[in-house]
């Protein structure tokens, strides 16, 4: 019977461990200084810092989102006139972590945006109807390394190959046609609200491809009310922290590409007829530099746990909706005097974007 | 009688391999540095579960209040109040088997969230600690170095 009874006892123990477990959050008193001198039991180990300062806006891992742009014009060399009612797309991005560690960290990045055109065009309005009937379309896939040196250095790398176009999505463009945006940063973790770094990069931003210095800075305030996250010249933003799940963010970013427009029969003809200064020149390659600065404010939200909504309201105004020959990709900068074989006039506008994210950790 | 005895038997038999697996699992007990060198965790075996909780703050007071810190992002707000020195941020992993531990999560006090978590042990004195949100492709993995009296500074 006594045997009996401890056979039960040992097979029961494990249950009324498992009953008798703690609430996990509970404090419990202890002498906390026998920790303070401790140090690495393997010798050769290292600290790095981190690749965010505290608050900065979370990272999207799958981020859907919808653009709209209200009412605006287009002239193009001839005076002939488009008038948009609206333009709008599909925004999607996917940022996922091939390699996450503490001593590098490497994302694959996916992205697409389209925009669609929807208004009226002049008939000799040749890329006005074209972005009527066509939209425009950018599908890219590209890296981002972030890899620490030690507790205060760091280098950011990211790089990019974009398919951007008129084409549809059973209709690709050639990969010939990707254009490759580049950048490289050197960077200085100063402490846990501050890092800041500089570089280069090779951008489309602007239109066309560019080569221009890069300033990394994100900044939040010893009170954590208020922060900076700037990567200039392509984007810098304030950020107001209300709490860890509700943030405003007010700034700018410039957006653009290189678009590849494959209606050359047309543009062959306009070129060779209607354009002042670039008669017998025919655009048998025309590559729409599209570059606009986006002036806007973005309140992000978590809806529940790592779902959050952003809100985007804000002015965009154009830069460059220009029109290259470009049988071969060429560097004009901001300095080059090589003519444009389409030098075109977008109107400014509002615009407003949604989108629902999936955040990093 | 005789078939009291078998089923004694087997427990007793069953006591070294036991004692085995418990040792394989209690390797992870012990005082960790995350890798941002920020805070000290000390992972504690409580039941059959392990838990790790902040035995040391780089800077344990709010620079704005001059207070010892607090978990003033828990999203509870009754839980905002609590100290930070002594908080369980891991919870409830089991050994899996080998060199991983399972089932948990980790708190992050920084942003309030919690994570799935899981821990697999590179050596004796490094882990590596995988938070996630529902699939592991999903998160970022830190590696913690293992402390010990007299180590390395």
């Amino acid at each position: 019977m006594v045997l009996l009874r401890f056979t039960l006892l040992t097979l029961c123990m494990p249950a009324s461990l498992l009953i008798a477990q703690p609430d996990s959050t509970v404090v419990e008193e202890e002498d906390y200084s026998m920790y303070d001198n401790l140090g690495f039991a393997d010798a050769g180990a290292k600290r790095y810092c981190t690749s965010k300062v505290f608050d900065l806006s979370p990272q999207k891992l799958i981020s859907i989102g919808y653009d709209f742009q209200g009412p605006y014009s287009l002239e193009e060399p001839d005076g002939s006139k488009s008038q948009f009612d609206f333009s709008h797309g599909e925004r999607l991005q996917f940022n996922i972590p091939v390699l996450s560690r503490n001593d590098i960290i490497i994302q694959l990045n996916v992205n697409h945006a389209a925009q669609r055109y929807s208004g009226t065009a002049d008939s000799a309005s040749v890329l006005g109807r074209n972005l009527l009937e066509r939209g425009l379309r950018t599908t890219g896939l590209g890296t981002t390394i972030f890899k620490p040196l030690n507790e205060k250095h760091f280098i950011l790398f990211q790089g990019s190959a974009d398919l951007s176009g008129d084409y549809a999505l059973d209709q690709w463009q050639p990969l010939s046609f990707l254009r490759y945006s580049a950048a490289a940063i050197f960077g200085w973790k100063k402490h846990d609200r501050l890092m800041y770094g500089f570089g280069l990069s090779r951008t489309y931003r602007v239109g066309e491809m560019n080569y221009i210095p890069v300033f990394l800075y994100n900044y939040t305030a010893p009170n954590r009310k208020w922060g900076a996250e700037v990567l200039f010249p392509a984007r810098a933003h304030y950020r107001r922290t209300y709490n860890s799940r509700n943030i405003l963010l007010l700034g700018y970013e410039l957006e653009g590409q290189s678009y590849r427009l494959n209606n050359s029969q047309t543009y062959q003809y306009r070129s060779n007829t209607l354009i002042p200064n670039a008669s017998n020149v025919a655009v048998l390659n025309p590559d729409l530099r599209r570059g606009e600065l986006r002036i806007r404010a973005m309140y992000e939200f978590s809806l529940k746990n790592f779902i959050w909504l952003s809100l985007q309201a804000g002015f965009r105004y154009n830069y460059s909706f220009q029109v290259d020959n470009v049988p071969a990709e060429f560097f004009r900068g901001f300095f080059g005097n090589q003519p444009y074989a389409m030098e075109n006039v977008l109107g400014h506008t509002f615009y407003t974007m949604v989108s629902l994210n999936l955040v990093s950790p | 009688m005789k078939k009291l005895i078998l089923p004694f038997l087997l427990a007793l038999f069953a006591l070294p391999f036991e004692s085995f697996a418990q040792t394989e699992a209690d390797r992870i007990v012990g005082v960790w540095e995350p890798s941002n060198g920020k805070a000290r965790v000390k992972i504690e075996k409580i039941g059959t579960k392990y838990f790790g909780k902040i035995v040391w703050l780089k800077e344990p007071n709010d620079p704005e209040t001059g207070k010892p810190k607090v978990d003033k992002n828990n999203p509870d707000e009754s839980l905002r109040n609590v100290p930070l020195k002594g908080y369980r941020l891991l919870k409830d992993f089991s050994h899996k088997s080998g060199n991983e531990w399972d089932g948990g999560t980790i708190y992050d006090p920084e942003n309030g969230s919690t994570y799935d978590c899981t821990i697999t042990m590179k050596d004796a004195n490094t882990l590596d600690i995988r938070g996630y949100i529902g699939i592991s492709a999903f998160g970022r993995t830190d590696v913690w170095k293992r402390l010990a009296v007299g180590g390395a500074k």
